[in-house]
């Protein structure tokens, strides 16, 4: 079933024109990864898909529901009900430095959804959990890591019960050492049939927990498959150029453990 | 000695008198600039044109000019306009209050602006994908931070205003400055300066305490 359909999207800043007739579709349940260099365009795509970037034109129909339709967008509280459908995760967290993590937790719910003191608090410590972070509940952001301020932002989008998460490099950001910790709280997600889109450098986990891989260059998606189509048997000259650029790179640093089971 | 007491209670009893003018003043200003200020703050980031050039040219001019003109302004310079003048006569301190509250509106108006800007854009995208509208954000996750950005430079405007509010006696009011002064032109002894200058320490050393704990609140 298609969850997120984009068709002939355009956008540009000025003179630089940043996506240039992009087309995919992701399924429910998918795991879409979008690689790519630095400038070609991935965090613009992924901006627009949840309209923190304005799109030129071109369709983008999230769960039928179109939020942009030959380039028009519909009212504003139509874009609401449509974006409250997706969660996002920041490369930067972007947690509310001010609250608490469970304040940061329960706003949204609170205050948008008005939802019931008891259940909130419930579900908060459920999240919490699952990424590993109960007893942090009552810490302020700025004492945590960024590994852990990273499964906070996680378990922030989670609270609003989303269909689609969408990740904006969300590791770019953090301590070699720390990646694992909030990548394997993607791949349990993963695991039970989230529904999510990655813009990342991490190729082990394109690789392996992605099922689908999009590469962009310069504004449009030169190459898309399966991870085996993109990483094995990559057609485009650009592509494989990437690829040995980026392996032969992380080759250089200590190689990464997954430590699933500590946080699932 | 005793002569001494009497002396300085004879002098002190009015000027306590006139600090209930001059926090009268002070508190006037504060509730009301505030307030004020942030709405300036917010015109001046409008996206219509008209508001948001009336909003920094009010800052502009009320900035670029004395605190003192201002209050002789308001009190005898606005009854005189034509057509409204008429509406425009004010009590000594209400005047006082108005002057007051309309120059502090715009500096805090620029405090406030600074604060919102050492907010980062990610903030307001977080709030924005979470569902929040656009005053939920305001109140819930960037007002609360832009305070606490804000508070230094509040406290350091509040004392100020205290001392300011001495200004009000080119219009008569009654506040601590001008009993110090009759004291002094009526004994011919300069005593008097020192005990009002005592008495402007002491509401700055409580303002100075009370912002010292509204800063360890907000800390974060």
């Amino acid at each position: 079933m298609e969850i997120i359909k984009v068709n002939q999207l355009n956008k540009s800043f000025g003179n630089n024109h940043v996506l240039k007739d992009i087309s995919f579709t992701v399924n429910k349940g998918d795991v879409m990864a979008i690689i790519g260099s630095s400038g070609s365009g991935k965090s613009t795509l992924l901006r627009c898909l949840i309209d923190l970037e304005k799109a030129d034109s071109g369709d983008i129909i999230m769960e039928g529901k179109p939020l942009l339709k030959d380039g028009v967008y519909p009212s504003a509280p139509e874009i609401r009900t449509i974006i409250m459908k997706m969660g996002m995760v920041f490369q930067h967290f972007n947690l509310f430095p001010h609250l608490t993590v469970r304040q940061n937790l329960e706003l949204a719910p609170k205050v948008v959804k008005k939802e019931e003191v008891v259940a909130m608090n419930t579900r908060a410590e459920a999240y919490l959990n699952k990424v590993g972070l109960l007893d942090r509940i009552d810490a302020m952001p700025s004492t945590l890591s960024g590994g852990e301020k990273q499964r906070v932002a996680i378990a922030r989008a989670l609270m609003m019960n989303p269909d689609i998460l969408l990740f904006d490099e969300p590791t770019s950001a953090l301590d070699p050492e720390l990646t694992g910790e909030v990548l394997s709280v993607m791949q349990s997600l993963a695991n039970e049939h989230m529904t999510m889109v990655v813009v990342t450098h991490e190729m082990g986990f394109a690789r392996e927990v992605a099922n689908k891989v999009v590469f962009m260059d310069s504004g449009t998606i030169l190459e898309e498959g399966t991870p085996e189509d993109i990483f094995i048997h990559p057609k485009e000259k650009r592509t494989q150029a990437f690829l040995s650029s980026i392996l032969r790179d992380q080759k250089k640093k200590a190689p990464k453990k997954y430590r699933l089971k500590k946080y699932c | 000695m005793s002569d001494f007491y009497i002396y300085l209670s004879n002098i002190t009893v009015p000027m306590l008198q006139g600090m209930v003018i001059t926090l009268s003043v002070f508190a006037v200003t504060i509730v009301c600039s505030l307030p004020l200020g942030f709405m300036f703050t917010l015109m001046a980031r409008s996206r219509i044109a008209p508001v948001k050039s009336f909003a920094k040219g009010y800052i502009y001019v009320v900035r670029g000019t004395p605190l003192l003109l201002q209050i002789m302004f308001v009190y005898f310079g606005l009854p005189l306009l034509p057509v409204v003048g008429d509406y425009l006569v004010f009590e000594r301190f209400t005047a006082a209050c108005i002057a007051f509250c309309m120059n502090y509106a715009a500096y805090f108006a620029e405090i406030f602006r600074g604060g919102l800007l050492a907010i980062d854009k990610g903030q307001y995208e977080a709030a924005k994908v979470l569902g929040l509208t656009k005053i939920e954000t305001m109140t819930r996750v960037v007002i609360p931070q832009m305070i606490r950005v804000c508070l230094p430079a509040i406290s350091n405007e509040t004392i100020t205003l205290v001392k300011d509010t001495a200004l009000v006696t080119v219009i008569g009011v009654a506040e601590i400055l001008h009993y110090a002064k009759t004291s002094v032109n009526r004994d011919g002894d300069t005593f008097a300066f020192l005990v009002a200058g005592a008495l402007y320490l002491l509401i700055n050393f409580v303002i100075t305490m009370v912002f010292k704990k509204l800063e360890n609140k907000y800390e974060f």
